[in-house]
């Protein structure tokens, strides 16, 4: 019945909470200095969307017949990068996986936001902004209302509660660690965490209904997961247009989603752990599952490309073969051939143990997966456009100033939004991790038995 | 024994059990021989009165059902090493392997469909000039041969490790961290890749040639996901027919192991509804005749819709609403039930996926194809019998099991 | 006799587990502990039935259902249009709308559910609470009459307790 024994490099409870708060104080010019950096080309992007909304969807490089092109490739990138932190925190806490504990909260942040930037491309898309909330149900005189036969009112609803539940499961998985930084904070932080923990005092009675609305609410989430990816992929796979019907789409759009939504977890975290000092908490193991799910969806991925590329020959129908002629080898085929690259080829260094490990080899493996990803959203869903049906209506497609700076500032948005809640919020989960203080100790003694 | 569940999970286990040496005695193994005897008098007499086309119907759909179990069960212990599983010890990776025997006849027995090639691949009889080049009988045989043949063979390589000293330490070993040995992270995902990849191909090429207008990219991971769920299904029939059959405190009697058991079988059932309706709902949106008539054919018209409707009622709905609750998953009886029922889902989803494509206005079911159905599961019997003497043998050992967690 | 309260800390959620037991098996007085983490332990020695957070998602799931049925079809009937020759009411797109709203308010009944049953926002410290007990240690409160304190003391002391502070309560 002792108490565990406590040798000096293991960590102790104390420890941990050591490690995470001290991430919260107040930080230096440098970190303001990016979050400046960051809201400036938010608000310069904010600014070319003003001017669009004034002077109507024209400014853009949409025409006929590609009317979806970089606004709805960024809306997809950015919800299938929220896949995964829904994925890490939801479905690996069903399946009990350890080494999910120090990257979950991280992870779901990375959701939120990614979904919240999601969120405003549709309205970015609409030339009448103000009219939006005609896309919602709702009694009028004129007796319109959506039409839920639309893949679009879909997607309506399956991203809206997407943006609520993962929300409330964040919200739900801080609360106890809000206030457990509420005790350590002094200041106007002690307010603002008191205020935000509610008065969570981590009684019996609280933890019991806290881990049973947890383990639902993970439960709720899973098919959630598929469930959104499955109805963003059906706006374009409800078409008939060649390179956009295809039955595979939707769960090939998830395990691409996750793929891409794992990349940027990784992408982040690296150097996250670097400049927040949690070199401890975040161990070379945890790359190395997180790589292996980053390579596991890669062959999923690859696998949904051949059999794309084998049903076009095999149907034999000219259209069809054409679309896929012109995504291969017409003028925008240099985009295919660098999505091949960087999702199917690159990830398969992941294959080497060692290279999973090899925190900066990762880092640039990651970034051509999201570079891979982008690219694959736009070969789909503007590729698929120019070239359709009827030769005459072939065009290309540009994009122009105001979307590739509202694209920008969309990355500015994401990363400057991850980055203020880092230092205000505890970023790891405190409590999650003393829960699984066991493995953590067998993991960083691992770890450091590899590093002598 | 202590009122903390897990606690009381570790008590039980210690408890030891009777080694049990072999499962199966010589009655099972007369009567499976019997019934293999019977299927292929029945087979032989329907080739030589001239119902040929009812008797490769039934010998496609039983390969096909057979197969996919057996192969299914091998991904399943290698997608078990790779998630680190250790909730059911050495057990459940022997019980996983323990159909795969029937690889290497399911391979022979591919080879008898040329044989019958001008019954069931219509475009044997009438060439299609455009298609040509992939559907033609020597490429056809050649590649899924290969294919089949590939996919033995690295299966029992991969077979030949997990039984060996390494893997089986370590799937006993209570120590969560450690990785597998290192040819199994070669191997274990090597088979689940190219379970991918052949079955992808087999179900394009004897499935959906079998009506060779229709084309649906989904149509292999869809093929593939059912099998892997036969696969899980018969694992967790097999561990409730074990329970029983294996006297006390063996593996099977602990109920954490029939709770997981129950959740895959619950989770896989929910992924492959989800993959039906993902093709559905796309085929139906675009309303495209050259895709719909394929689905409207075994859905929307008699005589074939009520049995498309048994096989959703009996894949997806019983599981889902019988083993929602932890205690329904937890009890022998609904996990057994459920199991089996299901397996006589998956067998008949097979049949209503190929058999409308070759004999549409009326469900050719009688003795024969009966006859030949048992006789398929005869030699699956059969083959698994080694196998399963050894997850006996694991699963009466009294060795450890769990991943120590407190 | 006066009630008092006895707060006593321990370094390990088994010690303090095993505390309960034996204060469950004592009858003494009644508590509430405090953790940092949720136990399943200490879960298990205190022995209350689940929580009932269960049935409030059940019923948000259920409405769910139901105010998706009811927007899909309610809103074909208003307005009643052909699109692509679908009949008025498919039941392929009714049932997204009916699982994604089935989510959405399963969610959040379940966090309202446990926001209200578990009485925060709270306003006032719960007696007893210290910040050490939302970092590393786990404690009991015990409320029992002052003649059974001595009693609770050293069942706390046996079972490992750091610390044991006595408090007068009205």
């Amino acid at each position: 019945m002792a108490a565990a024994p406590k040798i000096p490099i293991e960590p102790s409870y104390r420890d941990i909470d050591r490690s995470v708060l001290r991430i919260m104080e107040p930080a230096s010019m440098a970190y303001w200095a990016w979050i400046g950096f960051c809201f400036t080309l938010v608000a310069i992007a904010a600014g070319f969307w003003l001017r669009q909304i004034y002077s109507g969807l024209g400014v853009t490089g949409l025409q006929q017949p590609v009317m979806w092109a970089i606004y709805i490739t960024n809306f997809v990138f950015w919800v299938g990068i929220a896949h995964s932190g829904t994925l890490i925190s939801a479905i690996l806490f069903l399946f009990r996986t350890k080494w999910r504990t120090a990257v979950y909260r991280a992870a779901e942040t990375m959701t939120i936001f990614a979904v919240a930037t999601a969120g405003l491309f549709p309205l970015i898309h609409l030339g009448r902004v103000w009219l939006f909330y005609w896309l919602l149900p709702y009694p009028n005189q004129r007796y319109l209302q959506p039409d839920f036969r639309s893949p679009l009112v879909w997607d309506a609803f399956a991203v809206s509660t997407y943006l609520t539940i993962s929300s409330l499961f964040w919200t739900m998985g801080l609360i106890p660690d809000i206030a457990n930084a509420r005790e350590a904070a002094t200041g106007w932080r002690k307010k603002f965490y008191t205020v935000l923990a509610m008065g969570w005092q981590g009684t019996d009675r609280q933890w019991r209904h806290y881990s049973m609305a947890y383990l639902l609410m993970a439960g709720l989430a899973t098919p959630l997961v598929l469930s959104v990816h499955s109805v963003v992929s059906w706006d374009f796979a409800m078409a008939i247009n060649p390179g956009w019907h295809s039955t595979i789409f939707a769960p090939y759009f998830v395990a691409g989603a996750i793929f891409s939504g794992v990349a940027m977890v990784i992408t982040l975290l690296i150097p996250m752990r670097r400049l927040l000092g949690i070199e401890d908490l975040l161990t070379e193991w945890h790359f190395d599952n997180l790589a292996k799910v980053v390579l596991l969806t890669s062959l999923v991925v690859s696998y949904a490309y051949i059999t794309e590329a084998f049903m076009t020959w095999y149907t034999g129908d000219p259209i069809e073969q054409m679309t896929f002629h012109m995504r291969y080898f017409g003028p925008w085929g240099w985009m295919y051939w660098v999505m091949v690259l960087c999702n199917c080829v690159i990830p398969l260094l992941l294959f080497s143990p060692r290279i999973r490990v090899n925190l900066r080899a990762l880092w640039v493996i990651t970034i051509f997966v999201n570079i891979g990803m982008w690219f694959e959203r736009f070969v789909i869903i503007a590729g698929s456009l120019t070239a359709n049906f009827e030769p005459s209506q072939w065009a290309s497609y540009r994009p122009s100033v105001t979307e590739i700076m509202i694209t920008i500032g969309s990355f500015a948005w994401f990363l400057g939004l991850f980055s203020l809640f880092s230092r205000f919020l505890p970023i790891i989960s405190m409590t999650e991790l003393k829960e699984g203080i066991v493995w953590l100790r067998k993991a960083l003694k691992m770890d450091r038995v590899k590093a002598a | 024994m202590s009122t903390n569940p897990k606690r009381a999970h570790r008590e039980r286990a210690a408890a030891k059990p009777q080694a049990v040496e072999s499962v199966a005695d010589m009655t099972l193994q007369t009567v499976a021989g019997a019934m293999i005897a019977i299927g292929v008098i029945a087979f032989a007499s329907a080739l030589i009165r001239g119902a040929a086309a009812i008797a490769w119907e039934a010998y496609l759909v039983n390969l096909l059902f057979f197969l996919g179990v057996a192969q299914g069960g091998v991904v399943a212990s290698a997608a078990f090493y790779l998630t680190q599983a250790k909730w059911g010890g050495s057990t459940l990776y022997r019980l996983g392997e323990a159909f795969a025997p029937f690889l290497w006849v399911g391979f022979f027995l591919f080879f008898g469909l040329y044989f019958g090639r001008s019954a069931i691949f219509p475009w044997v009889t009438h060439p299609i000039a455009q298609k040509a080049a992939w559907l033609n009988t020597p490429f056809l045989f050649a590649r899924d041969g290969i294919g089949l043949g590939v996919m033995a063979a690295a299966s029992f390589a991969f077979i030949r490790v997990s039984r060996g000293d390494d893997a089986r330490a370590w799937t006993i070993a209570t120590d969560d961290i450690e990785l597998p040995p290192h040819s199994i992270r070669v191997l274990a995902p090597l088979v689940a890749v190219l379970f991918a990849v052949v079955y992808t191909l087999i179900s394009f090429d004897l499935v959906m040639s079998l009506a060779p207008v229709w084309r649906s990219t989904l149509f292999g991971w869809y093929f593939f996901a059912g099998a892997f769920w036969s696969a899980l299904t018969a694992m967790a029939l097999t561990a409730v027919v074990l329970r029983a059959r294996l006297g006390e405190n063996n593996l099977f009697t602990n109920p954490i192991v029939m709770h997981d058991f129950g959740k895959m079988v619950f989770a896989f059932s929910v992924f492959w509804v989800y993959l039906v309706f993902a093709q559905y709902i796309v085929i139906w949106y675009g309303d495209l005749p050259v895709e719909t008539f394929f689905i409207v054919q075994r859905v929307h018209h008699m005589p074939w819709s009520p049995l498309s409707v048994a096989c959703l009622a009996l894949i997806w709905l019983i599981p889902f609403t019988a083993l929602m609750s932890v205690r329904a998953k937890k009890r022998p009886l609904i996990l057994g039930s459920v199991a089996g029922l299901g397996l006589v889902g998956m067998w008949l989803e097979r049949y209503v996926l190929v058999v409308p494509s070759l004999s549409l206005d009326a469900i050719p079911f009688g003795l024969t194809q009966f006859l030949i159905s048992i006789a398929f599961l005869g030699a699956f019997l059969i083959s698994a019998v080694p196998g399963l003497n050894r997850v006996a043998q694991a699963a009466t050992s009294g060795e450890p099991f769990g991943d120590g967690a407190e | 006799m006066s009630t008092i309260a006895i707060i006593s800390s321990f370094a390990d959620d088994a010690q303090c587990a095993h505390a309960i037991e034996e204060l469950r098996a004592a009858q003494v007085g009644d508590f509430n502990t405090f953790s940092p983490i949720p136990s399943h332990r200490i879960e298990h020695a205190i022995g209350r039935k689940k929580s009932p957070v269960r049935w409030i998602v059940l019923m948000g799931g259920i409405s769910g259902i139901l105010t998706g049925l009811a927007i899909t079809i309610g809103t074909t009937y208003e307005w009643r249009l052909d699109a692509g020759g679908k009949p008025l009411l498919s039941w392929p797109p009714f049932i997204i709308i009916c699982f994604e709203l089935m989510v959405l308010f399963g969610g959040i009944f379940g966090f309202l559910g446990v926001l209200m049953l578990s009485g925060i926002p709270a306003t006032e410290i719960a007696p007893g609470y210290n910040g050490r007990f939302g970092e590393d240690r786990f404690g009991i409160m015990v409320r029992c009459d002052e003649a059974e304190a001595a009693r609770v003391e050293s069942m706390m002391r046996e079972s490992g307790a750091e610390e044991i502070v006595r408090e007068g309560v009205q």
